[in-house]
């Protein structure tokens, strides 16, 4: 079986977090993107996927409530701690009984489609990234098409979360997952059209992103 | 290899249905049974109270027919299965009573590793209750590391104590005392098991 097969590979999808800084209430992932909640819309991207994981704190029962209308084969990990740990915090309560490769996703972000397709096809490990766009990024530092570090204070590009890697370079306990990260790249760069949704600036442009067919 | 043991919790978890309004639907008395029923998953009812009532519901059927209804009760297939090929590692926990399910605990292969309510049988009729489980309780007697998996408010305790807590619900709606509980939920029984699996 190749790497980053479907059937030995988990997707974990964080989506514990309250959204204070988009203030409106609501978990990230049930925002309305165009007559859908965000989730919905990154599930539609995973059909080929039988390992999905989804990582719930704040509002779990509803986001619960929401993705299993949409699929019932999800596994859901609970980190009510929320309020106090960070997503690399929510990501390790779902590597329980993982598969060899892990893809990583935030369920705060928005993938051009056919980029995340071409994501998921890729065989190798490799980071999500893109030109700077959200208020509040995590940078990542991109040499000779490979990312050497990731951080909130410098970098050329931004990353979004995204990432598939072996599931046994994901030990580090620092409770931000680029933390996590730094101590095992430089990993591949692989460029792909996001939007991260943290502030109301950001939803009101990925609405307009999206509206216009996600490019750019 | 792990040293995982598994605790399961039946109604609604290993069978497809819940068991006592299955038999309270042959005598007649469904909705009284599902009312008690509904309200103790909710935690509403205290457990041993809920349960001793619904007994008292069905104290007029026989109980070699209640224990062929809950031999014959469809089971979550792929959990069954899980059951029945790792015997050894895997106990069943449930307030039900010895003397209606004991059929069903055999053919899982269960007979020896289930921890039950027991009752007294006189003419082929429940005369009394003798015991009703306490699931907490008998979660503190394990001393390997556990996984609990159970769907109602009586399975919060021995989630919540088991290394690995699990909220089954395929069958009908995670109690929201044992959601809060639990590592994890499960709305599929396949997937549940994949994941089970995967422990051992």
């Amino acid at each position: 079986m190749n790497a980053f097969d479907p059937k030995n590979t988990t997707v974990i999808i964080c989506c514990a977090g309250m959204g204070t800084r988009l203030g409106i209430g609501t978990t990230k992932a049930l925002v309305d993107i165009c007559g859908k909640p965000l989730i919905i819309r990154l599930l539609e991207n995973l059909h080929e996927y039988d390992d999905i994981r989804i990582v719930v704190g704040f509002q779990a029962e509803r986001l619960i409530h929401v993705v299993t209308e949409f699929r019932k084969d999800i596994m859901f990990a609970f980190n009510y701690d929320y309020e106090t740990t960070g997503v690399a915090d929510s990501l390790r309560k779902a590597l329980v009984g993982v598969r060899e490769y892990v893809i990583s996703l935030d369920g705060d972000t928005l993938e051009n489609p056919e980029d995340f397709t071409a994501f998921l096809a890729c065989k190798n490990e490799c980071l999500g990234i893109s030109p700077i766009t959200s208020a509040e990024p995590v940078m990542a530092a991109v040499e000779d098409g490979s990312v050497v570090n990731l951080s909130k204070k410098s970098g050329n590009y931004q990353w979004s979360g995204i990432v598939k890697i072996r599931a046994d370079k994901l030990k580090g306990t620092s409770c931000h997952v680029y933390d996590v990260l730094n101590e095992v790249l430089p990993l591949p760069a692989f460029n792909m059209r996001t939007r991260e949704i943290d502030t109301p600036d950001d939803y009101d442009r990925a609405i307009e992103w999206f509206e216009n067919g996600m490019m750019g | 290899m792990s040293d995982y043991i598994f605790l399961f919790d039946m109604d609604s978890t290993i069978t497809r249905k819940e068991v006592l309004p299955e038999i309270a639907q042959k005598i007649n008395k469904l909705e009284e049974m599902r009312q008690l029923t509904e309200a103790t998953m909710r935690g509403e009812i205290p457990f041993k109270t809920s349960f001793l009532r619904r007994v008292k519901i069905l104290s007029d059927i026989s109980v070699r027919e209640v224990n062929d209804i809950v031999a014959d009760i469809p089971l979550n297939e792929s959990i069954a299965e899980f059951i029945r090929e790792n015997k050894d590692r895997c106990y069943v926990l449930t307030g039900n009573i010895d003397v209606w399910i004991s059929g069903l605990m055999k053919k899982l292969g269960m007979e020896n590793h289930t921890y039950c309510s027991k009752a007294e049988v006189v003419n082929d009729r429940i005369s009394k209750v003798i015991s009703v489980v306490d699931k907490e309780l008998m979660v503190k007697q394990f001393v390997q590391p556990l996984v609990a998996i159970g769907d109602g408010d009586n399975d919060s305790g021995m989630v919540r104590m088991a290394d690995i807590g699990i909220g089954f619900g395929g069958v009908r709606p995670i109690a929201p005392s044992l959601l809060r509980s639990s590592d994890f939920a499960f709305y599929d029984d396949k997937r549940c098991t994949d994941f089970l699996w995967k422990l051992l």
